[in-house]
């Protein structure tokens, strides 16, 4: 699989001509093993080097992009089993839940929530996205109608599931250009299923619960001509889940069976179990998630969960530099200087509010680090901190020169107070002390 | 004005009031210590005011004295102003003392081959049917003596201006010295007479501590005279970083005159020893890291030390020495060694040159600690850099009883495992007063070795015996009694120096591993483990291996090269060819970054351990452990 | 199913029994064997549901007033709570946090000792113990659960890398497990574990507290490191080979559960520990902590499909 640099470095021309950018052949090898670099930036590569370097592999999960315009998302490309190893690159979509027997005004809400509801955190929107529309009725007209209903509603990405191709024909009139999934194939249907799609250049989930026949309708529907597949192993249990979307994840990216190398579909409206089958869909591989409209503690609590999952473990989430306030600080309440990693900056804004002392929170463009890496690295840094104070006017926020840092910053203390001319002091390392340092240092 | 006395020496100096007393003692010429760059953080230059007014906030600073010292009234120079007329006595242990200082040279067979050369010659005189000018005579008679081509060799004014004079004072018999300079050959000098056997040349390792100068007889190729000396920057901040910032604030000019001074100070304490005269160095060849070799050239070092970390200039320069003020013959050349970053400057390239592994098949890893390390991985094809904070614990800073290898500092330590008693050497068999880096690494490995502390190093207070106790702050291991001592403290180790030790371990392990797998190469590929640095010398390979502060390889394989940089600097100097392949070297080595290595910190949380998490990579240190576990039981 | 995944595993998670009952010299209904796994959670062929543990207190100032509200009376008296939390939440073990000994000065190691008999004699589940969170009382107060406990085969909570000397010779004078917390980091985790190893902690008396950040907060590095600490276990890292506990302690003073309307906060509370007790235990915790005694039915349900297993029927 990966070359490493060295082996990268023995095919170069070792010239060391910096046509590539880059000052040496080893810096550009290394850059290649990292996938940061192209190829054709050297100039003195033969077609068989390039070959060898290049093949440029295709993702052991096919990409997929589900509906189009500004809601449309990608999903697929994946390459680990854990997102340690490098990261989880595309989030699952999730679909909400709607039945073509409920009435136009309840099916518009829900598309309407769909269109609107953001939750922000960490600086970002988080949001369902799109709706999943399933033939109780059996009926293609209501269908269709149910379908229609969505559309007039909001621009959003589809699943349409129904047991016939009927059905399914008659709502693709409405959505069928707007790259829509439909649901799905299985060993007797595949073939108008394939059909289908093509007419209508949408997404096919194929359906097996065997994982055996599920790989080798995937390959059939591809020899149909449709490659934009989505693979629903059909679980009747979270533990069928967890261990056939295991398999299928560990399948296709050691490429053992590439025919299991497309994203995965989950359906999640269950009664009971909606809540742990949206969660397990979202740490264990799924790419989309259909699911019943969620209360909105369930919907933070899923949001944040997959935030957090597909967070790139490598570059934590970073809060904007500024200033921030906790309660209604007067102008001589404490300045409490800190990083801009996420995880810090909330544990001592939840530490901070709970002491119910009014105060500034000053937060540094560490590039996410955390206090401690970012002063082992000199990220963290007397300048940055002068920077900071002119940049964010910190002068004019407040009518004292104090800033707190955090303890683990200590070594700076010194140069601080000599760049900045602010009198520093020095907070206890634990965020959870915060409250009781306040209270007796500050005060004093 | 207000005017300080300091004693014991009665050295007096005006100064404003309002600046502080190390501002005072440094302008009088003395050396404080000042391990921080003088922030009130090292407590290294303690003085006691004996009359006069001051001002210091001696709460704040607490930590740092014992009770006898506070009675005396002791405060921190750096911290203190000068609020009146004063007498300050300054304790011996406050200033900079005469430093063990490493000057050695390995011996390589290296030919002879310098860039500049002489040429005794005797001429026609011109007469009407010679009309021929003088320098076409002078040039000729050089080519015809085995010197460059007549055309190829460059006159500067200067020099052709004293031409007629000379040649006719001397009756036509003149030495011409020839340099090979960049863009080629240069009459640097023109002198009566036959003076060919005398050219001399200068190595110079510019450190930032200390400067060593090796005077060669370029004709003979031999070694005439060595000197070494302080880097009398340290006036100005003990560390780099302090440096710079001390350059940013009050401007360049001042390190960069003590840097020459410095250099100054060594050529002329060599060439005196060596009975030969200062305007016969043609040629100083100079490696040092790269903000000294930036400071020395007069080039702002300010961008080096800030993101994104860039010097001004990597490749060799080549310039005149009189131009920066070196005191040598006035057309005396200056070779400054390359640089690849920031971190791996000129004086790591000549680690590279002194340890031969540029041209070795194994690959070598070499490992240069100060309070910054470099760690290099490669052989004759490849090579990989990187470089870190290693903290001043290895140094002997950030350690309460840490210190420089000056006279009375432990640098060796076995603990006996029964009584837990240990037995130390200082240097001059001084009665201690405080412990080099090299003896901390004994001491943490003997600790570890006794099972006085974990492999967190954390000591077991549970062990019932007098030297092991819990002190102000933190537990800590008596190595002297107070009454055995210099200072009359008892010496201790606490367990905050030792977490501060096993931290600068921890860093130079873990970028040696990440080196290696970058280069996907394991300890056993490795062929030689060279250290290099004065710390190398005196460091006990064995203890290096148990902390766990080296990758563990047959100890038959790790070997210390001394003062590498005056080394690769010698062989620069006396050898023009391997000057060439310098460059060669720096542009081959690709640095890696070690902050943006994700798996840095990783294989740093794994080091930081005694000797490592995974005790599998130290078999040797695994038997040991075993065996002196068995002992306990 | 056909086409299982295919991993190398070369060795398993050590078990460790939580618990003594009558035939094993202690007074416990149940007991429990947690580890023995062979591969990722759930993929076995018979899978073992989680543990969820109900965490409570002897002294509930310290407690959040979300479930001091929720539970009424009952959170005064620990040993009424603990009964309720097995009879009525519906717990598989409790787990008492002395927070008792939070009190400046606290010296009455009596009381600690007497708490725990009385927490005991109420229930019949099997108890994790935390003692106090001041080093200086760490060794009277550890030595005075073991004692108390002696036989019960507790798990006594928590030793760090700063301080497990105590907690280490409480559990082994009294044959207890213990747990081991590390922040976040699959080798601060394996340190601490060959810390414990070489003063003579039996590896079969660890389970690790690889320590979790709640939802949102932090989650994502939990999540990964106790991954990491799985694959390490199972790839033959023995000093990983532990099984894990999982208590996201913050999830009750999330700023989502803080802001949630009045009405609103038991379910906020309930749906974060929810989703982060879930996903934990798909990255391998085998004990579930929880604070709200709404969670644990939820979790028991979702853990019951989880753990449910088919025998292979090769097809549909």
């Amino acid at each position: 699989m990966a070359l490493k640099a060295l082996d990268i470095y023995k095919i170069l021309p070792k010239k060391n001509c910096k046509e590539c950018g880059d000052p040496t052949c080893l810096t550009f090898a290394m850059k290649l093993a990292a996938g940061k670099a192209d190829v054709d930036l050297c100039p003195y590569l033969d077609d068989n080097a390039k070959s060898v370097l290049g093949a440029t592999t295709r993702p052991p999960i096919r990409r997929l992009k589900i509906g189009i315009g500004e809601r449309s998302f990608t999903v697929g490309e994946e390459f680990v089993l854990y997102r340690h190893d490098k990261t989880f690159n595309n989030p699952p979509g999730i679909m909400l839940r709607v039945s073509d027997t409920q009435s136009r005004d309840e099916i518009a809400s829900v598309a309407a929530r769909v269109r609107d509801e953001t939750f922000t955190r960490v600086g970002t929107g988080l949001m369902f996205n799109g709706i999943t529309i399933i033939n109780s009725s059996k009926s293609p007209q209501v269908f269709a109608k149910a379908v229609e209903t969505v559309e007039n509603t909001a621009d959003l990405p589809l699943v349409l599931v129904a047991e016939t191709t009927d059905a399914l024909a008659a709502a693709l009139v409405h959505c069928g250009t707007y790259r829509p999934i439909i649901h799905a194939a299985t060993r007797s249907n595949y073939r108008e299923m394939c059909a289908l799609a093509k007419q209508h250049g949408c997404l096919l989930v194929v359906r097996a619960p065997d994982l055996d026949d599920l790989a080798i309708l995937a390959k059939d529907c591809a020899a149909e001509g449709v490659q934009d597949l989505l693979l629903d192993p059909a679980p009747q249990s979270l533990n069928d889940f967890i261990v056939r979307s295991t398999a299928i994840r560990q399948l296709a990216i050691t490429r053992t069976v590439p025919d299991l190398g497309y994203p995965v579909y989950l359906d999640a409206a269950r009664n009971a179990l909606r809540d742990a089958y949206l969660a397990l869909g979202i740490v264990k591989y799924a790419s989309v998630i259909i699911c019943d409209p969620l209360s909105p503690e369930a919907t933070k609590a899923s949001l944040t969960l997959r935030q957090n999952i597909y967070t790139d473990p490598q570059k934590p989430i970073q809060m904007n530099p500024g200033i921030y306030r906790i309660g209604s600080p007067a102008k001589d309440a404490p300045v409490l200087l800190t990083v801009n990693f996420s995880l810090t900056f909330f544990t001592l804004e939840g530490y901070l509010e709970s002491s119910r002392i009014p105060c500034f929170m000053f937060i540094i463009d560490t590039e996410g680090l955390s206090v401690l890496t970012a002063v082992a690295s000199g990220k963290f840094s007397e300048t940055l901190v002068r920077d900071a104070i002119k940049k964010f006017g910190l002068e004019n926020e407040v009518s004292h020169r104090t800033l707190i840092i955090p303890g683990y910053a200590a070594p700076l203390s010194g140069r601080i107070e000599e760049t900045t001319g602010w009198k520093v002091m020095v907070g206890p390392r634990d965020a959870a002390d915060i409250g009781e340092f306040l209270h007796e240092e500050w005060k004093q | 004005m207000r005017t300080v006395t300091f004693l014991p020496s009665y050295r007096k100096i005006d100064i404003e009031r309002g600046k502080t007393i190390l501002d005072a003692a440094q302008n009088a010429g003395l050396n404080m210590n000042v391990v921080c760059g003088g922030q009130g953080k090292c407590g290294k230059c303690i003085v006691y005011i004996q009359s006069g007014k001051t001002e210091f906030d001696r709460q704040k600073y607490l930590r740092f004295f014992t009770e006898e010292e506070l009675a005396k009234g002791a405060c921190l120079a750096c911290q203190t102003t000068v609020q009146g007329d004063l007498q300050v006595f300054i304790p011996e242990s406050s200033l900079i003392q005469e430093q063990k200082i490493l000057i050695e040279h390995r011996d390589q067979k290296i030919d002879l081959r310098p860039s500049v050369r002489k040429f005794y010659v005797e001429l026609q005189p011109p007469t009407l049917a010679d009309p021929s000018p003088d320098l076409t005579r002078l040039l000729w008679g050089i080519q015809k003596n085995g010197g460059p081509a007549a055309e190829k060799i460059y006159v500067p004014l200067e020099v052709m201006r004293e031409i007629p004079a000379i040649l006719r004072h001397s009756d036509w018999k003149v030495t011409g010295t020839v340099g090979l300079v960049p863009g080629g050959y240069r009459l640097i000098d023109l002198q009566e007479n036959d003076t060919a056997k005398r050219v001399y040349g200068a190595a110079v390792d510019l450190g930032s501590t200390t400067i060593v100068a090796y005077l060669w007889d370029l004709v003979e190729g031999k070694v005439v005279g060595v000197a070494s000396n302080y880097n009398r920057q340290i006036s100005c901040g003990e560390d780099i970083l302090a440096r710079v910032n001390y350059a940013r604030k009050n401007g360049l000019v001042k390190l960069q005159s003590l840097a020459i001074e410095s250099v100054n100070t060594a050529l002329t304490t060599a060439s005196d020893n060596a009975g030969i005269d200062r305007e016969d160095i043609y040629e100083v060849v100079v490696a040092g890291n790269t903000v000294m070799t930036h400071m020395l050239l007069g080039i702002d070092p300010a961008y080096i030390i800030a993101e994104p970390y860039v010097p001004v200039v990597q490749r060799a320069l080549s310039v005149a020495a009189s131009r920066i003020g070196i005191a040598c013959n006035r057309n005396c050349g200056l070779f400054a060694f390359p640089a690849v970053s920031d971190f791996i400057g000129g004086d790591i390239i000549a680690d590279i040159l002194a340890c031969g592994m540029a041209g070795q098949e194994g690959v070598s890893l070499l490992i240069d600690i100060g309070t910054n390390f470099e760690v290099v991985l490669g052989n004759r094809e490849w090579m990989f850099s990187c470089a870190g904070a290693a903290g001043p614990a290895l140094e002997g800073g950030e350690v309460l009883f840490g210190m420089r290898a000056n006279p009375g500092a432990i640098e060796k330590i076995v603990i006996d495992p029964e009584t837990l008693i240990p037995s130390y050497s200082t240097i001059n068999n001084l009665k201690p007063r405080g412990i080099t880096g090299s003896g901390l690494i004994d001491l943490l490995a003997e600790l570890f070795a006794a099972c006085i502390i974990d492999r967190n190093g954390r000591i077991d207070t549970g062990i019932g015996n007098p030297r092991i106790r819990i002190g102000a702050h933190f537990p800590e291991y008596v190595v002297a009694w107070a009454k055995d001592t210099d200072i009359n403290k008892d010496v201790v180790i606490t367990e905050n120096d030792i977490k501060n030790l096993i931290m600068s371990k921890a860093s130079v392990h873990a970028a040696c591993v990440t080196l290696m797998k970058e280069a996907d190469v394991t300890r056993h590929d490795i062929t030689a483990i060279y250290f290099a640095g004065a710390f190398g010398n005196y460091i006990n390979k064995k203890n290096a291996t148990i902390i766990g502060l080296i990758p563990e390889i047959n100890p038959d394989q790790i070997r210390n090269i001394g003062n590498g940089a005056v080394t690769g600097a010698n062989i620069a100097l006396i050898n023009r060819r391997e000057r060439k392949t310098l460059d060669e070297i720096a542009n081959r080595m690709a640095y890696i970054e070690l902050n943006a290595e994700p798996s840095f910190m990783d294989e740093y949380t794994m080091s930081s351990f005694l000797p490592h998490t995974d005790l599998t990579l130290f078999p040797m240190v695994q038997k040991m452990l075993d065996a002196c576990r068995i002992k306990r039981v | 199913m056909g086409l299982p995944a295919m991993f190398d595993w070369n060795s398993v998670i050590r078990e460790v029994v939580i618990g003594a009952t009558k035939s094993d010299g202690g007074t416990r209904a149940v007991s429990y064997r947690i580890g023995g796994g062979t591969t990722l959670p759930f993929l076995e062929k018979t899978p073992k549901p989680p543990l969820i543990a109900f965490e409570l207190c002897d002294s509930p100032q310290y407690w959040s007033p979300i479930i001091t509200n929720y539970c009424g009376d009952v959170v005064n008296s620990p040993a009424e709570w603990a009964k309720t939390a097995g009879s009525a939440y519906g717990a598989d073990i409790i787990r008492l946090y002395l927070t008792s000994t939070r009190q400046r000065n606290y010296s009455d190691f009596e009381a600690v000792k007497r708490t725990v008999e009385l927490v005991l004699d109420a229930t019949g589940l099997p108890l994790i113990i935390e003692g106090s969170n001041e080093p200086k009382i760490d060794s009277e107060v550890f030595l005075k659960c073991g004692e108390a406990g002696q036989g019960e085969r507790l798990l006594l909570g928590t030793a760090e890398a700063s301080r497990y000397r105590s907690i280490a010779a409480a559990a082994l004078a009294y044959n207890h497990s213990l747990i081991a917390q590390s922040p976040i980091d699959i080798n601060l985790a394996k340190q601490l574990n060959i810390l414990l190893k070489e003063i003579g902690v039996p590896q079969d008396h660890i389970v690790i507290d690889p320590y979790t950040g709640t939802l949102g907060y932090g989650f994502e590095y939990s999540y990964s490191a106790m991954e990491r600490i799985r694959f390490s276990a199972l790839k033959g890292d023995t000093d990983l080979a532990m099984p894990m506990i999982c208590s996201a302690v913050d999830s009750l003073s999330v700023k989502e559960v803080r802001d949630a309307e009045p009405g609103t906060r038991d379910t906020m509370a309930v749906a974060w520990e929810f989703y982060t007790g879930i996903a934990a235990a798909a990255a391998g915790a085998e004990i579930i902590c929880v604070r709200h005694p709404d969670s644990i039915g939820k979790l028991k349900e979702a853990f019951r499909s989880l753990a449910h297993s088919k025998v292979p029927t090769g097809g549909d």
